[in-house]
């Protein structure tokens, strides 16, 4: 029996193939989607799941009162939690100090470094490879390698006991090497080097003060601990020892689990927007299953009359059904895991891998995922298999002989609501897309106070190996592009827009009494004129008398209007409680946008930095003559070449650096377009699937009409009409949600577009001729039809 | 005996009035018997028929077949009793359009659970006997109107039935068609005992029974 049933199955959809394929087709895609979505989905949720006893690990988030907040503390505060709080059981810092070079024989790499308390692994018991917790840390010149580096240097081999020289100098012993971390995990780890390594660094000593938040702390504490008693202490603990509390409005104990989200605000909504749309790729196509194969039993009710009369009963027929649904869902499982490797996946690591890391799969670690399609796509089959005959099962057989059954308007309700959520989803994702490629356009281009064009930006932060000798050979570049005809001016800095580091300094007027927190930089006296950035008042900076003893700056106009101040004549930024005298304002640019868009223009201040100082700036700037770009490049890569240095010298345009800042918005909207055209995909797939089946059902009706007179046009609005109307009421309900959700993303940025009609008038007309098309080719096919052939069928 | 119809009403409720589809409908039908239905459209002949084959259900009066009374029975007991004592034949066949002339033949015994090699060997029998061996890889759509007939008496008749009920068997054929079918009911009647029921509005075809049944307006005259 079951034998007969398959070899039925397949015939079924054999013969009505164009609708398996193109059923097979949506399924696949759509199933494809929603693993790879739930896949990155569930590779986030997993990735923290190593850190044992997470729920106990909690940080501190400093609010200011100017509604900022961040996770960094002052280095000391720590120490006095530790010493005044029994509840903590352990705490540690984690910081940077610099990515350290590390030599093994003739193997060198740069790699993340970390830095933390000897308590580390109190407070982050991570499982270790090699190793083992209690002694990882017990020495000065320890460190501790991720199973990647470990790999890098020593491949399979276990590395503890053996030593890595640290910048030239410094004799490292491998304590440990930790299990592979996921790269969706909170932990960004290259090495760790115990702090005890810092604690005679002068600069290091010189920052460890009451004044400077520079490291986030995390503490284990007790299960008992009550969070807000906690909290409140540590508010008192700041509130008495800080050099400046005032600033402060609270301190907030956050569970540790929160890291991740504050480290990369957009993981949020990428992750809920990931399993959104994975449930509404589903629901479409599930709904689009059952719609077709609602059509499709109409066409059996005189089947399963005929069963029945034969002996058959309901079980079989819903077993054949299921059977049918079970084998399209089985081979779109299989074509949708072929998708996933040989596509999906990899092109989500393209787009989103260098924000967040690659992903792969592992059978070993991600069968749950494999285990969550079956079971997907069996609760799919019975769903979709099952539904559609109940109705139809209990038919008296009297009725369902003459193929007819009672077009209750239970039925058409329910096709025609399953028909507006369809569109409904499509046209938001169409609105979506939309409005976000208008965003992203409007950010690419629009202006930024500064020429991007025509500027190449080079990468000097090189490690070279011979300062002084790079630093002569630098100037020597310097003067030959001073010379060259093709360049209009050349410039060296610390920054370049879309690079600006985030430290943040408290400047105080004591006039206005206003603190304002700035972002800085250093720049030499090329900068503004090579980036056209022009000034409100003032002077540029100028090598011939800013080489004094005091450094100059230059603030942005945002700096100027924070301190309510209608000129710089005279002014100085100045520390609050601090003797030192400030450094004199010589000019005011105009507000440039040196970070994206979705960020307002904070204060920033630029310090003068002699041009000339390899060591100090990060970035070679060159204004050219349009066209002469690969030129110049080639002149400087040649004298970068030169010189000794443990990186290579890499430069590109700054406008390609500037729109680099949206690669992950960009990653986002290729997403959503997909989507949008995948929603759109399978709604007229179910759409096509249902209108042919329609036409079938009104053959005779249309056969008649024509007998009457009525044209082809006519007929085709005829069939045609009632789709268009649903696909109207989808938009109207996916409009004021589209509006709604955009509003409210558009609001994170700092500079966005408005929503305008336009995009909904867009997306409604994409919808409604992608529509009009699907329907139409199926319209015109039923209405060329011959009258006489089609009234002689019944 | 083989049915017997006592007092049979069949309503449906139109416009809060009941309109009658069977009136007081008394018939009994012996064994071996070849009984010709026959009375003007929307007389109630196929509505009889279906009632008859305990597809459709009545209102009123009692029903027995063999020694069972029908309508006390359940459901499924009574669609056990017509899978196994009835054969249906159509006006327009009925065939399933996806499978082929055996397996169209092999379908009934399927739900009786016959096994694997006597399905094969009833089936094979019943080509043979009805002559259609050349055509049982073919799909009915690709057969003539009597030879799906033909394929829809074998399958009527492969469950080996006490009784067959056709419903207007030649409706849809042309003459020679009809004859051939009305000849082949002939010879299942006279020669394997099969007691047939048939619908019909032809004259010729109702001389081929033993005993005509008229109808008019649900009522038998």
């Amino acid at each position: 029996m079951l034998l007969n049933h398959l070899k039925l199955s397949f015939r079924n959809l054999w013969k009505n193939r164009t609708l398996s394929f193109l059923n097979l087709l949506g399924l696949s895609i759509g199933i494809g989607s929603v693993l790879t979505l739930m896949f990155s989905v569930y590779a986030y949720y997993v990735a923290d799941s190593m850190i044992p006893e997470q729920e106990h690990i909690y940080y501190l988030k400093t609010h200011l009162n100017d509604g900022n907040d961040y996770n960094e503390v002052v280095y000391p505060l720590l120490d006095k939690i530790k010493n005044t709080s029994p509840e903590v059981k352990a705490g540690t810092h984690l910081h940077g100090w610099g990515d350290v070079w590390l030599e093994a024989g003739d193997k060198e790499f740069q790699n993340t470094t970390t830095y933390a308390d000897p308590e580390f692994f109190k407070v982050f018991g991570l499982p270790l490879k090699y190793g083992n917790h209690n002694t990882a840390f017990k020495e000065k010149y320890s460190i501790v390698l991720t199973d990647k580096v470990s790999k890098q240097f020593f491949g399979e081999e276990n590395p503890v006991g053996k030593s890595l020289k640290a910048a030239d100098t410094l004799n490292l012993t491998i304590t440990a090497v930790l299990e592979p971390i996921s790269p969706y995990s909170s932990f960004r780890l290259g090495v760790l080097l115990p702090n005890t390594l810092l604690k005679d660094n002068p600069i290091f000593k010189q920052q460890t003060n009451w004044n400077n938040s520079f490291s986030p702390i995390f503490l284990k504490l007790n299960p008992e601990t009550d969070i807000a008693l906690f909290e409140k202490k540590v508010d008192k603990l700041v509130q008495e020892n800080y050099a400046d509390p005032s600033v402060i409005s609270r301190m907030e104990v956050m569970p540790h689990s929160e890291v991740r989200m504050d480290s990369i605000p957009v993981v949020e909504i990428i992750i809920a927007g990931n399993i959104a749309t994975s449930f509404f790729v589903l629901l479409l196509v599930l709904v689009n299953l059952l719609n077709l194969n609602t059509s499709t039993m109409f066409r059996r009710t005189k089947d399963i009359a005929v069963r029945k009369i034969l002996g058959g009963n309901s079980k079989g027929v819903i077993t054949q059904f299921c059977l049918e649904n079970g084998i399209l869902v089985l081979f779109s499982i299989l074509i949708s895991s072929v998708l996933f490797f040989g596509f999906l996946l990899p092109k989500m690591n393209d787009v989103f891998g260098a924000d967040f890391g690659e992903i792969n799969f592992s059978l070993k670690n991600d069968y749950p995922v494999i285990l969550g399609a079956i079971v997907l796509g069996i609760l799919v089959t019975l769903v979709v298999g099952i539904l559609p005959t109940l109705r139809f099962v209990s038919l008296p057989v009297s009725q369902g002989i003459k193929g007819k059954i009672d077009s209750a308007k239970g039925s058409f309700i329910l096709r025609n609501s399953f028909i507006i959520l369809q569109f409904s989803i499509a046209i938001l994702f169409i609105c979506i897309a939309i409005i976000l490629n208008s965003q992203i356009g409007f950010m690419k281009k629009a202006d930024l106070g500064f020429e991007r064009d025509h500027v190449i930006v080079g990468n000097i932060d090189l490690d070279y190996k011979n300062m002084d000798a790079a630093n002569s050979s630098f100037k020597g570049l310097l003067n030959d592009l001073e010379a060259n005809p093709y360049v209009t001016y050349v410039s060296t800095s610390q920054s370049v827009p879309s690079d600006y580091y985030f430290n943040y300094t408290t400047f105080y007027d004591p006039n206005t009494e206003a603190d304002v927190r700035f972002r800085r930089s250093y720049t030499d006296d090329g900068y503004l004129k090579t980036l056209q950035i022009p000034l409100i008042e003032g002077r540029d900076f100028d090598s011939d008398i800013d080489n004094g003893e005091e450094t100059p700056v230059i603030i942005n106009r945002s700096a100027m209007e924070a301190f309510g101040w209608t000129t710089i004549e005279g002014k100085r930024l100045k520390y609050k409680n601090s003797d030192f005298i400030g450094n004199p304002i010589v000019g005011v640019m105009k507000d440039f946008h040196y970070q994206d868009l979705q960020n307002a223009v904070e204060p920033l201040v630029h310090y003068y930095r002699d041009e000339e100082n390899l060591a100090k700036h990060r970035y070679l700037t060159v204004r050219v003559v349009d066209g002469k770009e690969k030129e110049i490049k080639n002149i400087i890569a040649a004298a970068f070449a030169k010189i000794d240095s443990r990186k290579n010298y890499a430069q590109g345009d700054l406008s390609d650096k500037v729109s680099g800042q949206y690669r992950l918005i960009d990653g986002m909207l290729k997403t959503v377009n997909v989507v949008a055209l995948l929603t759109i995909f399978i709604s007229c797939l179910g759409m096509f699937g249902l209108i042919s089946f329609m036409a079938k059902r009104r053959i005779k009706e249309i056969g008649i009409r024509k007998v009457l007179g009525a044209g082809v046009l006519k007929i085709v609005v005829l069939l045609s009409k009632d789709y268009i109307i649903l696909v109207g009421i989808g938009a109207l309900i996916a409009f004021p949600i589209a509006w709604y959700m955009m509003s409210a993303w558009l609001g994170s940025f700092a500079y966005s577009i408005s929503i305008q009609w336009w995009m909904f008038a867009l997306a409604g007309s994409i919808a409604f001729f992608i529509t009009a098309f699907t329907l139409g080719i199926q319209a015109i096919k039923s209405a060329m039809a011959n009258p006489v052939k089609s009234l002689r069928t019944e | 005996m083989l049915l017997q119809l006592k007092n049979i009403f069949k309503w449906v409720q139109q416009g809060g009035q009941r309109v009658f589809l069977l009136k007081d409908i008394n018939l009994e039908v012996e064994e071996g018997e070849f009984i010709s239905i026959m009375g003007p459209s929307g007389s109630g002949k196929s509505t009889l028929l279906n009632v008859i084959g305990m597809l459709d259900t009545f209102d009123e009066g009692e029903y027995g077949f063999l020694s069972e009374s029908v309508h006390t029975l359940k459901e499924k007991y009574r669609s056990n009793l017509y899978k196994e004592y009835i054969g249906f034949v159509f006006q327009s066949y009925h065939l399933l359009d996806d499978l082929t002339v055996e397996e169209n033949l092999e379908m009934p015994l399927l739900y009786k659970k016959i096994k694997s090699s006597e399905r094969k060997a009833l089936v094979a029998d019943m080509l043979d006997r009805f002559n259609i061996v050349g055509k049982k890889d073919l799909f009915p759509t690709q057969l003539s109107g009597g030879q799906q007939q033909l394929v829809g008496v074998a399958r009527a008749l492969i469950g080996k039935p006490k009784l067959i009920l056709a419903d207007e068997p030649t409706g849809n054929l042309n003459s020679q068609q009809s004859e051939e079918i009305m000849e082949l009911f002939k010879k299942l009647n006279e020669e394997d005992g099969v007691t047939i029921i048939q619908v019909t509005h032809s004259e010729k075809n109702a001389e081929y029974g033993s005993r005509i049944i008229n109808l008019l307006d649900g009522r038998k005259i």
